[in-house]
């Protein structure tokens, strides 16, 4: 199962691959062949986020497999010091692969060697169709050129070498960048889904904020988090409507719950399962102190029709409607019609009033209701299998997870992975890919892949 | 099968033949001036062409503004006479939105437009403006503004002079698709449902019923008969649900003894009350559709007296659901329904909404009483079966 995936990995990268050869054809034919590409660092699991510049190692899938091969395969863009020569720390390289001659079978075969062999053979063909090694000659003279300490002294023949140089970079900074950046996110974007195995992992979700003590303080902060939730969703492209918002008095909310629609929404949300803690000089304090807030964020997962439900008695439910003041029915025209369910054996509650009618309401909170229950048999189960057992609320809200400092200095960290931020801003308004990323790939790593 | 069969052999001079004729009169009465041509339904917003449009800004603006107007109102409407407050008026606002702007999940979304961008929208900046101070200044009620009402799963249109459906009056569905679902007597049968305004009833009972299944609905207003009409034929119903003008049961009268079932929320608030209820109600909803004489019972009473000489079997056989205003007129109708009008109607209940007030009178027949009579009514038709 596990090699199958790395090999199904492996595959796709494979193909995106011979995606780049094509066009990396093209614009050599566009007489913009400036590539680089080297082997370079050997880049560990944990450290794949902290390394902008490179090019996502996919290949790390394959460390730690049976054959106890631990070695990665980087593509790098380089800068003007150039040709650093291709290695890696246990000597494993695009050339020491290819040298292996491991035959290479069809793309449809389960078999990771031969995805290898085959990426470093086209990594090879990238290289040769953009005459890699003429460019890497052609900007080591250019470097050693500029780098001599006379050449201003004919401003003209070093206007025009800095200008071949400046423009050589440039070009390899535009075009050839963006298909490697295509690339790398492409196979990042496999890497991650290759992460995203889990049963429930492909499944709609809903997403809860909770807004933790310290009323209005928190309960901002609770608000703010909750449109960082909603900003990310939509940015992937996914649904997103408001099912229970509970206001606070004079600003933000006590808690609220949406519903994240669209594949995998539940594999990458569940990474945000926790507390998260703000620090800044509170807006509500006209003596301008450092508050600092929390709010808890719970995601649960909406299964599919084939999944197996957790069977609801009818009559083990409270409909309630709140909110509801007065004698009702004609003496009363409104447009709340909030419906509370209680599970009545479990405790369990759920609200909805942001639909129009009272039916609807009833529907989704049943649905949100459900979706609880589903969860809290899971989680039952799964304790059952474990040995230390877990409480509820540490299932459903878990721990402290990250911190978001706007003052007296600006970052966002991530208390699970290390993974860090400095610009707070765009982290709230929904980027939170990298810390999604870099925390699941943490924790299939705490799992331990080859073992 | 057999239970079909039971179900015409029992309502045998309302065949289907003659519930044609009630969809033809409707049909032509549609035609006479009295009920069409002077008042017509209002098109409800969220269906109207989006002919207008906007710079993304000034729909900012319009909504800037109605948001502040909507905060300003606090809680004082609430203080006042328990009308909405602000966090609801807010809500309303943006379901206004949803309805007014074409394509309000792009408007909405943070970023989601340019300030010069075109916005496409149902009624013009103006009316925008209107319709929210109608909301504020006037208390006019939000369904009136956006002409239409989300009940149960239907979205039914509403105007002045039809009564909003509430959201209590849902449950009567429940009460009788519990019924429906378990029994075909009542699932192919005839039903009514008196003082239908928006027809809300008719169309959700209508909805549920089996391909035998009728619902008549009559109406004493035109507004109302009609606005019911146009929600029929919204939902294309219109070979299942028949709309009357006429009052309670008069309409009824060539269906006398064949309804298996009643529902009806009649007027029942007390005379003097409706003065004292929030502006939304008191100030713009219809008073026919609210008062209630008295103490509110008139209509109830006059209701459940009349039910027993509509029902078919009644009792036994057939169900009658009423809503009323609360606790006491409930404890009222039952007492009058089992002693007054005794012996007609044995399994008198109260049933309380989700707010816990006891609101519904529910009269309704168990299954095994069917089953006798399914007995002896098959026994019948073997008889006629011999004789032949
Ligand atoms: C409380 S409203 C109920 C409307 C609708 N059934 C609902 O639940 O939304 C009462 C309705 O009874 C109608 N009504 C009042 N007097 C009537 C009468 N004498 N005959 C028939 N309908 C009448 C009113 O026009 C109004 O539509």
């Amino acid at each position: 199962m596990k090699m199958f995936s790395q090999s199904s990995l492996l595959f796709h990268f494979r193909q995106s691959l011979r995606h780049t050869i094509r066009n990396v054809a093209t614009f050599s034919k566009l007489n913009t062949k400036y590539v680089f590409i080297g082997a370079g660092h050997n880049v560990t699991a944990e450290r794949v986020n902290e390394f902008p510049s490179c090019f996502s190692p996919t290949l790390k899938w394959l460390s730690g497999s049976s054959q106890g091969l631990a070695h990665s395969i980087q593509c790098r863009l380089l800068g003007s010091q150039a040709a650093i020569e291709p290695s890696a720390s246990d000597g494993l390289t695009v050339e020491g692969i290819i040298a292996n001659r491991w035959t290479i079978l069809d793309e449809t075969e389960g078999d990771w060697k031969s995805h290898a062999a085959a990426i470093a053979q086209s990594i090879q063909l990238i290289k040769r169709r953009l005459q890699w090694k003429q460019l890497l000659v052609r900007v080591e003279l250019l470097s050693a050129e500029l780098d001599k300490p006379d050449i201003w002294d004919d401003p003209v023949h070093a206007g025009k070498v800095s200008r071949e140089h400046g423009s050589l970079m440039g070009k390899l900074k535009e075009e050839s960048m963006k298909s490697l950046a295509r690339m790398r996110r492409d196979s990042k974007e496999k890497e991650l889904r290759a992460l995203l195995a889990g049963e429930q992992d492909s499944c709609s979700c809903f997403i809860e904020v909770q807004a933790g003590a310290g009323g209005t303080e928190s309960m901002d902060w609770a608000k703010m988090v909750m449109q960082m939730y909603k900003m990310w969703a939509q940015q992937r492209g996914y649904g997103v409507t408001v099912v229970d918002e509970m206001p606070g008095e004079i600003a933000g909310i006590k808690r609220a719950t949406i519903k994240v629609e669209g594949e995998y929404a539940f594999g990458y949300a569940k990474a945000e399962v926790g507390v998260h803690r703000l620090v800044r000089i509170s807006p509500f304090d006209s003596g301008k102190r450092r508050h600092t807030s929390f709010a808890a964020v719970a995601v649960i997962p909406i299964l599919g029709d084939g999944a197996s439900h957790v069977q609801i008695n009818e009559s083990d439910l409270r409909i309630e409607r709140f909110r509801a003041g007065g004698a009702g029915g004609q003496h009363v025209n409104t447009t709340e019609s909030a419906v509370r369910i209680v599970h009545i054996p479990t405790g369990i509650t759920a609200t909805c009033q942001n639909e129009r009618s009272q039916h609807q309401n009833r529907a989704s909170a049943m649905a949100v209701l459900q979706s609880r229950l589903n969860q809290l048999e899971m989680a039952r189960q799964a304790q059952m299998n474990a040995e230390h057992t877990k409480s509820l609320t540490e299932i459903s809200w878990g721990n402290q997870i990250r911190t978001y400092v706007l003052h007296p200095y600006r970052m966002v960290k991530d208390l699970r992975t290390n993974y860090e931020v400095s610009d707070p801003d765009s982290v709230l308004e929904g980027d939170l890919d990298g810390f999604i990323l870099s925390y699941l790939s943490a924790s299939l790593d705490q799992v331990g892949y080859g073992s | 099968m057999k239970l079909s069969l039971l179900a015409r052999a029992c309502c045998s001079s309302m065949s289907p033949v003659s519930l044609r004729k009630y969809s033809q009169n409707q049909v032509s009465q549609h035609r006479r001036p009295m009920i069409s041509s002077q008042i017509k339904p209002q098109i409800p917003l969220f269906l109207r062409p989006p002919i207008y449009s906007l710079t993304f800004s000034d729909l900012q603006k319009w909504q800037n503004w109605a948001k502040t107007l909507a905060s300003s109102v606090g809680s004082s409407f609430q203080d006042f006479d328990h009308g909405p407050d602000s966090t609801l008026l807010r809500r309303e606002l943006n379901w206004l939105m949803e309805d007014a702007i074409e394509d309000y999940s792009t408007t909405s979304r943070p970023g989601g437009c340019e300030s010069r961008q075109k916005v496409k929208v149902r009624v013009d900046l103006e009316e925008l403006y209107g319709l929210w101070k109608q909301r504020i200044e006037e208390r006019r009620p939000f369904q009136y503004l956006v002409g239409c009402e989300h009940w149960r799963d239907l979205v039914l249109s509403v105007q002045e002079g039809v009564l909003i459906p509430r959201p209590e009056t849902e449950m009567i569905v429940d009460l009788v698709c519990e019924l429906v679902v378990e029994n075909d007597w009542f699932k192919q049968g005839l039903w009514a449902d008196l003082g239908t305004g928006s027809g809300a009833l008719a169309i959700a009972i209508g909805r549920v019923l089996g391909d035998y299944g009728r619902v008549i609905a009559t109406d004493l207003s035109p507004v109302s008969a009609m606005v019911a009409s146009y929600n029929v034929q919204r939902y294309e119903l219109q070979d299942k649900v028949v709309i009357k003008q006429g009052s309670w049961f008069e309409p009824l009268k060539n269906v006398e003894g064949q309804l298996v079932g009643l529902v009806s929320n009649p007027p029942y608030i007390p005379s003097d009350h409706i003065c004292g209820l929030q502006a939304e109600v008191s100030k713009h909803e219809p008073r026919l559709a609210l008062d209630g004489g008295l103490n509110g019972l008139d209509d109830l009473v006059h209701l459940c007296y009349r039910a027993s000489s509509m029902l078919l079997c009644v009792g036994s056989l057939s169900s009658a659901t009423t809503i009323t205003n609360g606790e006491e007129q409930c404890q009222f109708l039952v007492n009058y329904m089992k002693s007054d009008l005794g012996g007609n109607f044995c399994y008198v209940k109260i049933v309380s909404d989700f707010a816990g007030i006891p609101r519904f009178v529910t009269d309704s027949p168990r299954a095994e009483n069917h089953n006798t009579v399914k007995d002896g009514a098959l026994k019948t038709i073997d008889h006629f079966l011999t004789l032949l």
